[in-house]
């Protein structure tokens, strides 16, 4: 376990280390000059000498690979530069609105497991009948709606005219649309994916055998049936996590959530490089410890699963 | 040889009619169908020019004249939505093309040639793979800058792991059995086994990758449009024309509604047809199913 460990968190710098490096070299495939993209047409109004400044305050005047290893040493101190519009230090920002991100990504994995599971767990035990038939429909019903609409659809309901909810803010009254927002889209695909691992759960011998043992429904479910339930929820959840932090940029900009999504975008529009750079390393290092976290907690389940 | 090609052509016409009959295929095909109709006759089916504005008749409800209403320019909703189905296609069949054809190229090369050329190729992708599609792509269109196109090519660059991933896996098993051997034995060229006996072999599984994938690029397609990076104005896309009416929707709630209904739709169309075809090939499935 322990040499699993190790070599999960090994795998895991690496990985991080070839992000560091491909984002600083991301700078260099956009076409044509950077500095040019970022001023406008023609440089718009900036003089030869503040072109020159940004190039160099860009690191952009000396040699690719030197720029991707300054780059890359400055992360590892915990310098990701600056952004070109605010001159903030670009870690500071973004680490400043992580939390929020956090939230809105937890809570509405929260929604996403609270509903979609039993949905999920119902229908699997239902299976083949009109219950897992109607309930799968809800679900690719739920996959197919994109969620800046459904965002705005509860938006209007539930803000603009029945008045419950704020329409935008910081505190735990506005997440509530949001995380519901994120996590309804992220419960279908949770009850689908629920519903198909438990599907495979169902049709065990030992469940045949609590059964044939005489034992009742319940506690067939409860024992037999919840555990290895739980440990395709933590699958899901390491495999969902990602795509909701990815719907967090969506449903951030749809409800003027203060996070790193609301951020990112503003970042792609006004092409601050250094911004972008910073938030696809916060995202990636996000994403990375978590499935590594998961991929630890399925072990701490699942005694049958040993990394040697 | 000949057997082996009767059979072969048995399965896949069973699997064809099966296909026919499965319930969700027929829907979704229907669906799409439809949204393929409207797109190419999407001239006749319009009362009206998509881009025209009449700013007398801005925020009309929908009527006779208007069937969805018109939007803040007084453009005509229903003539828009039916144009959009254009643009929808085209960016999805753009982007579901890059996929496909470079996650083909790179599964097979990856499968076929192995050595380092798979190492480097496959965890290129294992490690695209950790990251969800809409984040690559937007961290691409950061780069590429705001377009139609470039969220074209980002969001096709952005799935090029689930067909690689794919392709890959079908060409290790088929590189494996006798009759691949066989015809490397007979010194058949590269080209022809890739050809004559990969492709044809990888197709069928990866038409349930194409349908699903179809509709998570639609979906990523009109969320980059709604969050501004695509299609930009005067353009009827559906994600855009969700974005641009955004301030109008407590007074004119009808701009938010149409838009919204017609991705669902279309989304929901190739999320069943690829859920039937899979049901289909999937012989698990068929067993317990029948």
């Amino acid at each position: 376990m322990t040499n699993y460990i190790i070599r999960r968190l090994v795998i895991a710098f690496i990985t991080l280390m070839l992000s560091v490096i491909g984002v600083g070299l991301l700078i260099h495939i956009v076409p044509g000059d950077p500095v040019m993209v970022m001023l406008g047409k023609n440089g718009g109004s900036a003089t030869p000498e503040q072109i020159e400044n940004m190039r160099r305050v860009l690191g952009l005047d000396k040699p690719v690979w030197l720029q991707t290893l300054n780059y890359v040493k400055g992360v590892l101190s915990g310098d990701m530069g600056q952004s070109m519009f605010t001159d903030q230090p670009v870690g500071k920002t973004l680490f400043n609105v992580l939390p929020a991100t956090l939230a809105l990504a937890f809570s509405a994995m929260v929604v996403a497991v609270g509903v979609g599971l039993p949905l999920g767990f119902f229908a699997a035990y239902k299976h083949n009948t009109w219950v897992d038939n109607i309930l799968m429909l809800v679900a690719v019903l739920g996959v197919s709606i994109p969620q800046f609409w459904l965002g705005l659809i509860l938006l209007l309901f539930f803000s603009l005219t029945l008045g419950w909810l704020p329409v935008a803010g910081d505190d735990y009254r506005s997440l509530i649309l949001p995380a519901i927002t994120l996590g309804v889209t992220f419960s279908a695909i949770v009850a689908r994916m629920t519903r198909s691992s438990m599907i495979e759960v169902f049709s065990e011998d030992f469940m045949r055998t609590a059964r044939a043992k005489g034992l009742t429904e319940t506690i067939v479910l409860r024992r037999h049936a919840l555990k290895p339930s739980l440990i395709a929820v933590i699958t899901i959840v390491g495999v969902v996590f990602g795509y909701l932090m990815g719907g967090a940029v969506v449903v951030e900009n749809v409800f003027s959530w203060n996070g790193i999504g609301r951020l990112a975008l503003e970042a792609v529009l006004r092409r601050d490089y250094p911004m972008i750079q910073g938030f696809i390393l916060i995202f990636a290092s996000v994403i990375v410890i978590v499935s590594i976290l998961m991929d630890l907690t399925y072990a701490w389940l699942d005694p049958r699963i040993t990394y040697d | 040889m000949t057997g082996v090609k009767l059979v072969n052509h048995m399965e896949e016409r069973s699997n064809l009619n099966r296909a026919l009959r499965n319930r969700n295929v027929q829907m979704g095909g229907v669906i799409i169908m439809i949204l393929i109709a409207v797109a190419i006759f999407a001239p006749l089916l319009a009362p009206y020019d998509p881009a025209k504005i009449a700013l007398g008749k801005r925020l009309s409800a929908p009527s006779v004249a208007f069937l969805f209403g018109t939007d803040e320019f007084g453009r005509d909703i229903f003539s828009r939505v039916v144009f959009g189905a254009r643009l929808t296609l085209y960016v999805g069949i753009v982007a579901v093309g890059i996929g496909f054809i470079s996650g083909v190229a790179i599964g097979i090369s990856a499968g076929y040639f192995g050595g380092w050329l798979r190492s480097l190729l496959m965890r290129s992708v294992d490690y695209l793979y950790t990251f969800p599609d809409i984040l690559i792509a937007l961290g691409l269109v950061a780069f590429l800058g705001p377009s139609l196109t470039n969220v074209m090519i980002a969001v096709g660059f952005s799935v090029i792991p689930y067909y690689a991933r794919v392709t890959y896996s079908v060409v290790l098993v088929e590189r494996n059995k006798p009759y691949f051997e066989a015809s490397e034995i007979v010194g058949a060229s590269h080209w022809r086994l890739i050809l004559r006996h990969l492709l044809p072999n990888i197709v069928p599984p990866l038409i349930v990758v194409v349908s699903l994938g179809f509709s998570a690029a639609v979906l990523s397609a009109a969320a980059l449009s709604f969050l501004g990076l695509g299609a930009q104005p005067p353009d009827a896309e559906w994600g855009r024309m969700l974005a641009d009416g955004r301030n109008y929707i407590t007074r004119s709630p009808w701009i938010l509604i149409f838009p919204g209904l017609a991705i669902v739709i279309t989304v929901l169309g190739f999320n069943i047809l690829g859920d039937g075809i899979r049901d289909v090939l999937d012989p698990r499935q068929r067993k317990e199913g029948q």
